[in-house]
């Protein structure tokens, strides 16, 4: 059985019944509850051990009803209204929008999206984590005509959700978390410029109908299908505008070293898409000309003490500005240089925690940084490698620190263009 | 316009097989019950007064107590197979 603080019953519900544990007893205790005192614990306790002592014992058979029955891969086809406004007031009575207008996944809609990938459509990419609804194509494709997405734009989506869906990702629990952590997703490769995703200026920014499009499919996949509708399975605290769309292309042209995805292993002429989960950003105006200035102000910058990244030993990345980029190669650095001196000197000292996240980090980060007192020097990451590089973005100063969950490692796969 | 048109699901649901259903128990005295901490603030003192409350009030033999390394990941295998191997029951926290 498990025990959850009121709010997040539903999750552990809903949760339990998408692994096949419909008939799992749930105790329920007060929320905030990691705030009570000792006393109030005490008493919480008393109530929960009878709670505890009932549920278990009580027959399950009731229960069975609840069981999900094996889904079939395709995806459902219903009726739904042909007028745009009475179509999405539609699909916000079934709860498939993400606040914004949608297309209609009309069949002949779909059936142009498809012609886009060889792969069956009733082939399941991926249970995406936390309802583990079953990812087939048509799942992916319905949602990419919904997000506006081109019919082209399928394979990009595909590869996405097979990359969300690799343990390291730890989709199960960014989709759940309090945390905003949402996947943002680097595009690398010629499809990049093939399908006019951005890399360049504003290239988080709007303007750019891939970017948008193909992050706000994923979310819509996110939802619709890993079923992490807001204040239901999904349970972040405040989100973030990331989680509408997240998606921009590796300024590869003016990258002054190897793009991501040939760091990453794949070919220099393969496209790749990589997902990261991401808690936010944070831009970076630096008008610094030297190395040793700019890297010790970005190492600076990324080193703050409620960092998921620090807790954990994350994998944080930094987006360079091609200018900041120039002035690191212009001095010689290499990539790896570049993460070795901003893991370096991005460690700070334990102290710096609230007392209760430093035991946390103890508790953690034992096996990796052994007994921690106040002096101890914590990193970002577990080693240099663990921090993540992508030169994109247009001309200015400004590059951008993009933290993330902490409990999540970046994935990328390779995009297969079929058609 | 008006009218209807058919258009695709966007929602998928689940494939995972139901599992069989839990047995229940029939009390709790001699029992050996097992405790996944999440690590969420507060969740170990409320082990600590649920293993006494269970032996002391409810006759429980014994509490085999882990703590995972962070809440937003699995428990372990070695975790699961020592509680799998030991218990009758076992309580997890999960979210906050």
């Amino acid at each position: 059985m498990t025990i959850c603080s009121a709010p997040f019953t539903e999750l552990g519900r809903t949760q339990a019944s998408a692994l096949g544990h419909a008939d799992l007893p749930i105790a329920v205790i007060p929320h905030p509850f990691g705030l009570r005192s000792r006393e109030e614990v005490r008493r919480i306790a008393e109530q929960c051990v009878a709670d505890i002592a009932r549920l278990v014992c009580e027959s399950a058979a009731g229960e069975a009803a609840r069981a999900a029955a094996p889904a079939s891969a395709r995806s459902g086809r219903i009726e739904a209204p042909v007028d745009l406004d009475e179509f999405n007031r539609f699909c916000r009575a079934c709860g498939w929008s993400d606040g914004l207008p949608l297309v209609p996944p009309t069949v002949e809609r779909v059936e142009a999206t498809l012609r886009h990938t060889r792969r069956a459509r009733d082939e399941v990419i991926a249970a995406v984590a936390p309802g583990f609804g079953a990812a087939s194509v048509e799942h992916i494709a319905a949602n990419a005509v919904m997000a506006g997405c081109e019919p082209e734009y399928l394979p990009i989506l595909i590869a996405a959700v097979e990359a969300l869906a690799d343990p390291a990702f730890n989709l199960q629990g960014i989709q759940a978390t309090t945390n905003p952590a949402t996947p943002w997703l680097i595009v690398n490769g010629p499809i990049a410029r093939d399908l006019g995703i951005n890399g360049g200026l504003n290239c988080l920014g709007q303007g750019a109908w891939a970017n948008a499009t193909i992050g706000r499919a994923l979310r819509l996949i996110l939802q619709n299908v890993g079923g992490a509708r807001p204040g239901e399975m999904d349970r972040a605290t405040h989100g973030q505008p990331g989680k509408y769309t997240f998606c921009c292309a590796e300024n590869e042209a003016e990258n002054p070293w190897e793009p991501l995805h040939v760091e990453r292993g794949f070919a220099r002429d393969s496209s790749t898409v990589t997902v990261v989960g991401a808690s936010g950003t944070l831009n970076m105006n630096s008008h610094a000309k030297e190395a040793t200035d700019l890297l010790r102000a970005i190492a600076d910058t990324m080193a703050f003490p409620l960092s998921n990244d620090y807790y954990f030993g994350g994998e944080p990345w930094v987006i360079l500005s091609p200018e900041h980029a120039e002035i690191l190669k212009r001095e010689g650095l290499g990539k790896s240089d570049v993460k070795r001196r901003l893991w370096e000197q991005s460690r700070f000292a334990a102290g710096r925690f609230a007392a209760k996240d430093r035991a946390r980090v103890q508790h953690i980060r034992r096996a990796e940084l052994g007994t921690i007192d106040a002096n101890t020097l914590v990193p970002a990451s577990p080693g240099a490698d663990g921090i993540g590089i992508v030169v994109a973005g247009g001309p200015g100063t400004h590059s951008v620190y993009v933290p993330t969950f902490g409990v999540t490692r970046a994935v990328t796969r390779a995009v297969t263009i079929e058609s | 316009m008006t009218g209807n048109a058919m258009i695709f699901e966007p929602t998928a649901a689940t494939r995972n097989t139901p599992q069989p259903l839990r047995r229940a128990l029939d009390g709790l005295e001699g029992k050996v019950v097992g405790f996944i901490d999440n690590v969420k603030p507060n969740f170990h003192f409320l082990v600590d007064d649920l293993a006494e409350l269970l032996i002391g009030k409810y006759g429980v033999s014994s509490v085999i107590r882990h703590r995972k390394r962070t809440a937003s990941v699995p428990a372990p295998e070695d975790i699961i197979a020592d509680v799998t191997r030991q218990c009758d029951l076992v309580i997890t926290g999960s979210g906050d």
